[in-house]
């Protein structure tokens, strides 16, 4: 590889942090308002094999980083389009991804983040060697993506400076990444073999492990499937890990022989159990870390949401602080269950209990942050919330009078 | 190796102040992290560097869990690699150091994934960046130290006024953050703003305490002018009292 570009590569580049005082240019990052990256797969016939395009100034046009004045931030835009018998729309995802390793395995080249977020960093002594056009940063693209990825059959890069240009291209690569989201979002645990568990809550809550799937996000809203299959692959033998999936054992309450053994394997034997789509008979478990409560209230045999950020008393009389005392320690509580607040967008939100319609009343707040999802059920306007009632029998006018769908005997449970 | 110093003590006794100072002098010698862990946010000013609120670490953290629930944070970017970009991206960048504010530490309730999410980040932040020092300002009330970080503390500098009370308070930190970790290095006390001799009060009550006296800052007497003019502590010139007394803490600690 050397000899034929002005900078080594190789991993031991990867950690080399250029900081502002070796900054010769940066594109994007915080200061830079219009940059991207994004990877196509394309069919051959649209792509011209090996070809570099460089769209606007490249680096020996444009002004430095300067001590005194500043300046030396611009924007960019990084294409790659791919082709290959066997690439299909999931792998580009993988494939963009490259673009962070593979520019910080150039001697001199920094890069952070991803998608409309990225920031690349290229040092003085770089420059200095001789790196002083972006054409190269194209090529040793080319040839790592070549080299490492023999699944990609041709390959070109686009690297665009031109301010107008990115800002032309930025919304279609929004739309692109909006629409990965949206699959991702659609992936059901029917979809998985791995589910993933995590005991950090283990310390005081020693019978609590949180199952995460495609389906549930963990109960403090911080780690998803994704996330735990990240963690899962750094360190197998962490607090987060893989759980193979097993059996489905019942497809509506969502009980899983995997689930259930590794429920009986870390609670030590408390619960051999577990129901990921249901409050009742044997819910998940609550550590203490949830960021929100949902409650059975019997008079509406139906639930409200409380999470902790809400101060006040719930429709019940109770505070978040009070019910989640009596729901943490890493039990199974009927009718009580600690979650992540992003897991009222789960298809499979308590499912087995009637889904989010049988949702009777959350925080003002909550209501407005899931708006959209319970928009899209025709839910919005029938959940009551702190400023609708005060109490239960208020609740129960409130849902008469809107004609919630729970109380009016239109939801059906799935058999 | 990194080494670690932090700063404690009760209330406005000039943690800041001396922690910027220590942070400039250090910076000429290695590369400095300057971390501040007080929530009121005002090491960047006595170092004379602008900071955007937005841009602390507790934000930070916020502003993510409140996109996961909107439904807005993608949910394939890792929430671990996206924290670190984001406290990368926070960091104010200057001559020989770098300073990271932690700003709010979180509210009540149970954070250990997202706590574990930011320590991860913060020591993959120093391993990266090969820092040679970090310098810590810490609140008066220990919070960040009693939690988000995990790191050793090499040299913990607690400072008082010369006051009965800052002394007593000096004395209740020693022991505090010593049951919280087990792994202080060097533990010290300078006194501050110290006007003549220190009282046999003071003195009697500084050997009851068991703490090992490193220095006593003198009054600076252009201090007040400088702060009137809005001007960084560390645009003090090099022979003024207050410098020359932290240039000899730095010396004799042989950092
Ligand atoms: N040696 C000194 N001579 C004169 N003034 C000083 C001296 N040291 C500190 N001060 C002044 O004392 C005030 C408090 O100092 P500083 O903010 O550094 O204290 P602190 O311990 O960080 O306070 P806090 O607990 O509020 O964070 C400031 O106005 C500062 O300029
Ligand atoms: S609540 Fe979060 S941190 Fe705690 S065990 Fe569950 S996933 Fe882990
Ligand atoms: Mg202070």
């Amino acid at each position: 590889m050397e000899g034929e570009f002005h900078a080594d590569m190789g991993p031991q580049y990867e950690g080399e942090v250029i900081r502002k005082e070796d900054l010769y240019i940066e594109f994007g990052g915080p200061k830079v308002a219009h940059k991207f990256e994004l990877a196509t797969v394309k069919s051959p016939d649209e792509i011209e094999n090996e070809k570099v395009e460089i769209i606007g100034p490249d680096l020996d046009d444009l002004q430095p980083y300067d001590e005194e004045k500043g300046g030396g931030s611009y924007p960019i835009a990084v294409l790659v389009d791919v082709a290959g018998g066997e690439l299909d729309k999931d792998a580009e995802a993988i494939i963009e991804r490259r673009i962070h390793m593979f520019t910080n395995m150039i001697e001199g080249w920094y890069h952070m983040n991803q998608r409309q977020d990225v920031w690349m960093r290229i040092n003085k002594d770089c420059y200095k060697k001789g790196f002083t056009s972006l054409r190269e940063l194209g090529e040793i693209y080319i040839l790592l993506y070549t080299s490492e990825m023999s699944i990609i059959e041709s390959i070109q890069v686009t690297i665009i400076t031109d301010e107008k240009k990115i800002e032309e291209l930025l919304p279609h690569a929004l739309e692109v990444y909006a629409a990965r989201d949206e699959r991702a979002r659609t992936l059901n645990d029917e979809d998985v073999d791995t589910f993933y568990g995590c005991v950090l809550c283990q310390s005081f809550a020693p019978t609590h492990i949180s199952i995460i799937t495609p389906n549930r996000i963990a109960n403090c809203g911080a780690i998803n499937w994704f996330d735990g299959r990240a963690a899962a692959k750094i360190d197998p033998d962490g607090p987060i890990f893989a759980i193979p999936k097993g059996e489905l054992i019942d497809a509506i309450k969502g009980e899983y022989s995997g689930a259930n053994a590794i429920e009986a394997e870390k609670s030590l034997g408390t619960y051999d159990r577990v129901y990921l789509y249901s409050a009742f008979e044997h819910p998940h478990t609550s550590c203490g870390c949830f960021e929100a409560i949902v409650y059975y209230i019997p008079e509406a045999d139906a639930f409200g949401v409380v999470n902790r950020d809400f101060k006040g008393e719930t429709v019940v009389g109770e505070t978040f602080s009070h019910m989640a005392g009596e729901t943490s320690g890493g039990k199974q509580i009927e009718g009580r269950l600690g979650t992540g607040l992003e897991q009222l967008r789960s298809p499979k939100f308590i499912q087995a209990d009637g889904g989010l319609a049988r949702i009777v009343w959350m925080p003002k707040d909550i209501k407005e942050r899931v708006k959209d999802a319970l928009e899209a059920k025709g839910l919005y306007d029938k959940i009551a919330t702190e400023e609708d009632v005060k109490n239960v029998d208020e609740l129960l006018e409130f849902l008469e009078k809107v004609g919630h769908p729970w109380i009016k005997g239109e939801v059906e449970l799935p058999t | 190796m990194t080494k670690t110093i932090a700063m404690a003590g009760k209330g406005g006794v000039g943690k800041t102040t001396v922690a910027a100072l220590i942070v400039k002098l250090l910076s000429q010698k290695g590369l400095v992290l300057a971390v501040d862990a007080d929530p009121s946010t005002n090491l960047n000013q006595a170092l004379g560097l602008p900071l955007d609120d937005s841009q602390t670490v507790g934000r930070i953290r916020e502003k993510m869990t409140e996109d996961v629930s909107r439904g807005t944070l993608s949910p394939t970017i890792v929430k671990q690699e996206y924290l670190f970009g984001k406290i990368v991206e926070s960091l104010a960048e200057s001559k020989g150091f770098d300073l990271i504010a932690m700003g709010r530490p979180e509210g009540p309730g149970c954070y250990c994934a997202s706590n574990r999410f930011l320590r991860t980040s913060l020591d993959k932040l120093v391993q990266d960046h090969e820092y040679d020092y970090i310098v810590m300002d810490c609140e008066a009330g220990l919070e960040h130290i009693s939690r988000q970080t995990t790191r050793d503390i090499d040299v913990l500098l607690i400072m008082s006024d010369p006051t009965i009370r800052g002394i007593t308070a000096a004395a209740r930190m020693k022991k505090l953050i010593e049951e919280l970790r087990s792994n202080v290095g060097k533990t010290g006390l300078i006194v501050n703003r110290v006007k003549g001799e220190l009282s046999p009060e003071i003195k009697r009550a500084i050997e009851e305490s068991g703490l090992e006296v490193l220095a006593l800052i003198p009054e600076e007497p252009d201090m007040s002018d400088l702060e009137m003019k809005g001007k960084p502590v560390t645009d003090l010139p090099q022979e003024s009292p207050l410098q020359s007394k932290v240039k000899e803490i730095v010396e004799s600690l042989s950092l």
